[in-house]
């Protein structure tokens, strides 16, 4: 009987098969071919994967991606626990997770539209009503802090909410002993309240990192890749190879390549975050 | 401590509502005002909205509307029929997080190929079929499927209902609240999409709002007014949804990420 629900998964399963499974099996053979994606292909052996060992854009764009997850990762981590226990149990605790959530439903290209209007070095409020000149343009470094702010724009809420939840999770008991016998509300904080929370932090490293990745959305609609290459995470520089320069060949290696690394790291994720939903 | 973790929130809301306001705001300002860099009140226009028409915004909103409604009705129903099969003690749950984790960019060149040669570019079928089921939606509705009694779904068995209308007439009515969040969930992401759809339809007749508003801020970066106007039109329906469900959504969240 119960064997039969099973089949209940079958179209799920047959979307994820085909849709999923089949182009990542796929891309193996892509991969040896030279095609712009207009003309029919041509094989050419092993020459995409040469070709991306010489690829020194490929190395400063994983790079630019490392460095873009070493600055969101943390602030976001930060911002979601510091801001769900400071509105924890306050009144306006409600309006402000409605507020902060609200980026991450936003379009993505109305989010940036948004941005443009205030942020533009050019055209946008802040300079026309200070006259300051804002550098997102031509500082390399402070344009990888314009997507890194305009991530944590879009997603800090999300962290917010599941902290949030898990703080709800936490007796009341537990906290009043120690205030009881003595602790200060920063002594709760450091050895009751943060260690209860390490699972989530954990649940939410992992979200956030999947954010991180996502974040070539944002650099193809605020920065495309600029200026001088110093936002094109790798995200970006496999759309831009493959959809602006028509390297689609070119673009399976890469996609190849990318996939190996993020399989590796994907399986060590799942097997944390099963054994956390478990 | 406490007053320091205070003012960070406050300057965070204040960050985060911040363009939110201004997107408002310049909506609703007379193109003139723009024009002369006069940006206090000059009272309410609707001529941003009147020009955006001219857009083929129209156009797009149908057929955003058209493929995210198809992708979200179908990973509802899909989705339930997985996460109920994984209630049933299916093993899925490794490979929906595998799914999860993987970054979608990676599916772009090789899905390229894969629709060119199933015939399917440039299409309406292509902005929805690849989408019928969601490793998130699944991922919810099974974390809330635990929570229902065994002795509930055993009942019903016994009296010798099937699988499927287990599923229709139980399953579904005491799950609408997550299937709500869900499909709203759902809806904003597939809603959001802009590379996707811009590299699998050049037929302009078929463009998400996305994919316009995308063309907009490259093409009339002054044009403030429209632009803003055009953000809020492409936001709205979200922002309704949100409005209406928020309570819900929130409350769905929490309880399936303790």
């Amino acid at each position: 009987m119960t064997k039969r629900a099973y089949y209940l998964a079958a179209p799920a399963l047959l979307v994820f098969a085909l849709f999923i499974l089949l182009p990542l099996l796929n891309v193996i053979r892509y991969a040896g071919w030279d095609w712009s994606g207009l003309s029919e292909p041509t094989r050419i052996g092993l020459q995409n994967f040469r070709q991306l060992l010489r690829d020194r854009d490929l190395g400063r764009s994983l790079l630019t991606t490392g460095i873009f997850m070493l600055m969101m990762l943390p602030s976001f981590l930060y911002l979601s626990r510091t801001i769900a226990i400071a509105i924890d149990g306050v009144k306006l605790e409600r309006f402000i997770k409605a507020l902060l959530f609200l980026p991450g439903l936003m379009t993505v290209a109305g989010s940036a539209t948004a941005w443009y209007l205030l942020y533009n070095p050019n055209y946008g409020l802040i300079t026309e009503l200070t006259g300051l000149s804002l550098p997102w343009d031509y500082e390399t470094w402070a344009a990888l802090i314009y997507i890194v702010l305009f991530t944590l724009w879009q997603y800090t809420g999300y962290g917010v909410l599941v902290v949030s939840a898990a703080l709800k999770g936490i007796p009341k008991g537990i906290k009043e002993a120690a205030q009881i016998d003595g602790a200060t509300d920063a002594q709760v904080q450091r050895y009751i309240i943060s260690p209860m929370l390490n699972p989530t932090m954990l649940f939410l490293t992992i979200i956030g990192s999947v954010f991180a990745i996502q974040s070539y959305t944002a650099v193809f609609l605020l920065t495309r890749g600029g200026p001088f290459g110093s936002t094109r995470v790798i995200g970006y520089y496999l759309y831009e190879t493959a959809f602006e320069q028509l390297q689609l060949g070119y673009g399976a290696a890469m996609t190849l390549f990318v996939l190996v690394i993020t399989l590796v790291v994907a399986a060590f994720q799942a097997r944390l975050l099963s054994g956390r939903a478990a | 401590m406490r007053v320091f973790q205070r003012v960070v929130t406050a300057v965070f809301c204040v960050f985060v509502a911040l363009p939110i306001l201004w997107l408002l705001y310049a909506a609703f300002l007379p193109p003139e005002a723009v024009l002369n860099a006069r940006l206090l009140p000059t009272g309410v226009s609707f001529a941003n909205f009147k020009e955006l028409a001219g857009t083929g915004v129209g156009r797009a909103l149908v057929v955003s509307v058209l493929a995210s409604g198809l992708t979200v009705a179908g990973q509802l129903v899909f989705g339930l029929g997985a996460a109920y099969a994984m209630r049933q003690g299916l093993k899925l749950l490794p490979l929906i997080l595998l799914i999860l984790a993987l970054p979608t960019e990676l599916l772009l060149v090789p899905l390229y190929r894969e629709l060119q040669v199933f015939g399917m570019l440039d299409s309406l079928w292509v902005l929805f079929v690849p989408f019928l089921a969601s490793p998130m939606v699944i991922f919810l509705l099974f974390q809330s499927l635990k929570r229902l009694p065994n002795d509930m779904l055993e009942a019903a068995s016994l009296d010798g209902a099937g699988h499927f209308v287990i599923v229709s007439r139980i399953v579904a009515p005491l799950l609408r609240p997550e299937l709500a969040a869900a499909g709203i969930l759902g809806f904003a992401a597939h809603w959001n999409l802009v590379l996707y759809p811009k590299v699998m339809v050049s037929d302009k007749a078929l463009w998400t709002v996305q994919v316009v508003l995308n063309d907009l801020l490259r093409n009339r970066p002054l044009d403030w007014g429209l632009l803003g106007a055009a953000a809020l039109v492409t936001t709205l329906p979200i922002l309704v949804l949100y409005v209406v469900f928020e309570k819900r959504l929130i409350e769905v969240f929490e309880t399936n990420f303790k």
